[in-house]
């Protein structure tokens, strides 16, 4: 576990923006301990039972000459000195005379439901290819955005890296990431996906993701993170998230997530969201895979009628622990959240639920709302949950709940009586529990994907 | 010759321990309507229970025969696919479960036990909605959440929609009178009548005779103290109208 920080070679060490960051990162890294509040329920078990290894860098791979693993480097996307013709499986690369070798990635990729601007990350390497965004909207990896200024030093603004220790780990590995901008009222048509693939390789692999984006005034656009694997459902491997958001003022933006990690996999993310004026985010995030896995969001409301919902669903079984981590802060007047969290858990896992509401002094005509409730569906799963109200402000309006339980036996009862079976009722009756967070989810095709994964127990 | 649908022989059974249903005999045959009235208390509704197999209704003794089956031995959701169906007092409110997609599983459920084929989505709910309309319930109504915010009325519709398309050979009535106006009243009993004929038969269960000039007997029995006491024919429960319950709870 020491070994998180590992001198492997990151590419750009010698841009004083990047090694600057990477320097902060590993000043600020420190594990949690079980002193460290924040983490106090989610253990790291998980994490210490074995070594992570950082992928080599493709782009060192290509830099040396090598066409590492049989894949090819004119697969990247760029027009190759040899090409044929386009390559058949629309992945914009060009064919070479023994045909495209680029099978070795996006080929069996599960593609989603619904119609997307998809970019796509294999263990933690992104996959060069780039799907025609409309004018005003651009993507980028976080690497050129660095080399060309073009992040404007958003990267790492409001991190706080000794408060979480991850983005710090996460900031000294920086590297592999996106930047996405949202132009002045640009009104995205689809969502963008950015899908995160699991390979098992035989080795532990530990992926550092950052990713921009920044939606600017009066833009609106919707995100789906999606985090799969393939193969061994066993895999182990550690995917560290960071997103960070930044919403103009007016801006509107959806952001949906699906950890559908392996069973064994640590997924641990962070989500920092910084909104002005009437700006909107809307974060919707189930969690089902993955042995620990956490999500947590942060989101600043900065200025006046900045809005934010902050919903989640997590399914778990077996031994997982799954953590919903909130810190919502009310920096302004007239600011609102809403938070709707359900949980159902069973076998001998464990959720965890943090949830914070902080209101600033002077954040008047504020309203924060959270309510967490999880299904306990047998005696040996548990559930932690802190809600936390921090209130500086006169004149708000601030709630919050908890509640855990078994399903109804009288709402069971009922529905067998009319001939359904037991099994079958449950299902029904989890369906309906979570029927209510589902209905938070904005865009009807998302929803319906979310649903679907729902009631599929894989 | 009639041929016995529901056969109870000298039940006993308990809730929290406590014994309830104490030695009842009673014996429904195909197409009569047997209404069972007593005073508040003498387990007229454990007796519904017990039938429709609720956990925590623990039968002691006694057999219960239903289609020559043993009934006791079956889980809940056997018994409604075999045929039983119970209009409960109080409907329990599902949020998050609307009333077309929970009805489309409890048919489908009794369809696959039969070997019959699922209905289709399309032909279910133009059958659903038909029947809805005969008990005033409106398409709207078929899209929320099983009897959440539903009226008193509203919810015993809903059970009288639920036992029309189930078809049940056995309709088991709790208390369907309560908290019901005398128009909601006639509804529901219409919507039950519309069933009646040689074959399936009826439970009534109430306190009040009331529902039975809606519903009319072929046999009443006064329940108490835990069994039938004493039996007739549908003028008892006028004459029980007359002289109340008292009797029958002194004659212990």
């Amino acid at each position: 576990m020491a070994g998180l920080i590992q001198n492997t070679a990151l590419i750009g060490d010698d841009i004083p923006r990047l090694s600057g960051l990477r320097e902060k990162g590993r000043e600020a890294f420190r594990l949690p301990t079980a002193k460290t509040e924040a983490w106090r329920y989610t253990r790291l078990h998980a994490l210490k039972a074995d070594d992570f290894v950082v992928a080599p860098s493709k782009f060192l791979a290509e830099l040396a000459g090598g066409e590492e693993n049989g894949e090819c480097a004119c697969c990247r996307g760029q027009d190759c000195a040899d090409d044929r013709s386009e390559c058949s499986c629309g992945c914009g690369s060009r064919e070479h005379e023994n045909g495209c070798r680029c099978q070795g990635h996006h080929h069996r990729r599960e593609s989603l439901p619904f119609a997307a601007y998809e970019l796509h990350f294999d263990n933690g390497k992104f996959v060069p290819v780039y799907p025609v965004l409309p004018p005003g909207a651009e993507v980028m990896t976080l690497m050129e955005a660095v080399i060309t200024g073009e992040e404007r030093h958003l990267l790492n603004k409001y991190a706080e890296l000794a408060k979480y220790p991850f983005a710090a780990l996460n900031t000294a590995c920086l590297e592999e990431g996106l930047f996405v901008r949202i132009g002045r009222n640009v009104c995205l048509d689809r969502p963008l996906a950015i899908i995160n693939h699991a390979v098992d390789t035989g080795v532990n692999l530990m992926a550092n993701i950052r990713n921009l984006i920044v939606v600017e005034e009066g833009a609106k656009a919707e995100l789906v993170e999606y985090f799969a694997y393939e193969g061994n459902p066993k895999a182990r491997y550690f995917n560290n998230i960071v997103n960070e958001i930044y919403l103009g003022a007016k801006a509107e933006f959806n952001h949906y997530k699906f950890q559908n990690e392996s069973y064994k996999a640590v997924h641990i993310a962070l989500n920092l969201v910084r909104q002005k004026k009437g700006s909107v985010y809307g974060g919707f995030c189930l969690q089902k895979g993955a042995d620990l896995g956490r999500n947590e969001t942060r989101v600043q409301l900065t200025e006046e009628e900045a809005k934010a919902e902050v919903n989640a669903v997590y399914l778990m079984n077996g031994w997982a622990t799954l953590d919903t981590t909130t810190d919502i802060e009310h920096l302004a007047a007239e600011t609102y959240s809403s938070q709707l969290i359900k949980g159902v858990v069973g076998g001998e896992a464990k959720g965890v639920f943090q949830g914070k509401i902080h209101i600033a002094p002077g954040a008047r005509k504020t309203e924060g709302r959270q309510l967490h409730k999880a299904l306990l569906l047998i005696d040996t799963a548990e559930v932690d949950a802190k809600p936390e109200l921090e209130i500086f402000a006169d004149d708000v309006k601030c709630s919050h709940g908890a509640a855990s339980g078994d399903l109804d036996k009288e709402q069971l009862f009922y529905l067998c009586s009319r001939g359904i079976g037991e099994e079958e009722a449950r299902q029904l009756l989890i369906d309906g529990y979570l029927a209510e967070v589902l209905a938070r989810a904005d865009n009807a095709a998302v929803r319906e994907w979310l649903s679907a994964n729902i009631r599929e127990t894989k | 010759m009639s041929t016995a649908l529901l056969e109870i022989e000298d039940l006993h059974a308990r809730v929290a321990g406590k014994e309830i249903i104490k030695g009842l005999n009673l014996t429904i045959n195909e197409g009569e309507v047997h209404a069972v009235m007593g005073p508040n208390g003498a387990g007229k509704s454990t007796l519904s229970y017990v039938l429709s197999g609720k956990p925590g209704y623990e039968v002691t003794g006694g057999t219960i025969k239903f289609r020559g089956r043993d009934l006791l031995s079956m889980p809940p959701e056997d018994r409604a696919r075999e045929g039983l169906f119970l209009i409960m007092q109080y409907p329990v409110e599902i949020p998050g479960v609307p009333v077309t997609g929970f009805l489309k599983h409890a048919v489908n459920a009794g369809r696959k036990y039969r070997g019959e084929p699922e209905l289709d989505t399309m032909e279910f709910i133009k059958m659903l909605r038909e029947e809805g309309r005969k008990l005033g319930i409106d398409a709207e109504m078929l899209k929320r959440a099983v009897n959440v915010g539903f009226s008193g009325g509203e919810k015993k519709r809903l059970e009288t929609l639920q036992m029309t398309i189930l078809k049940p050979q056995l309709a088991i009535l709790d208390e369907a009178d309560s908290g019901l106006d005398i128009d909601a009243l006639k509804v529901v009993a219409e919507g039950v009548n519309r069933l009646r004929d040689d074959r399936r038969s009826l439970l009534v269960i109430t306190h009040y005779q009331r529902l039975l000039n809606y519903i009319v007997p072929d046999v009443v029995h006064v329940f108490a103290e835990g069994h039938i006491v004493r039996s007739g024919g549908k003028n008892l429960a006028l004459e029980l109208e007359e002289t109340g319950y008292a009797e029958f709870v002194k004659e212990k």
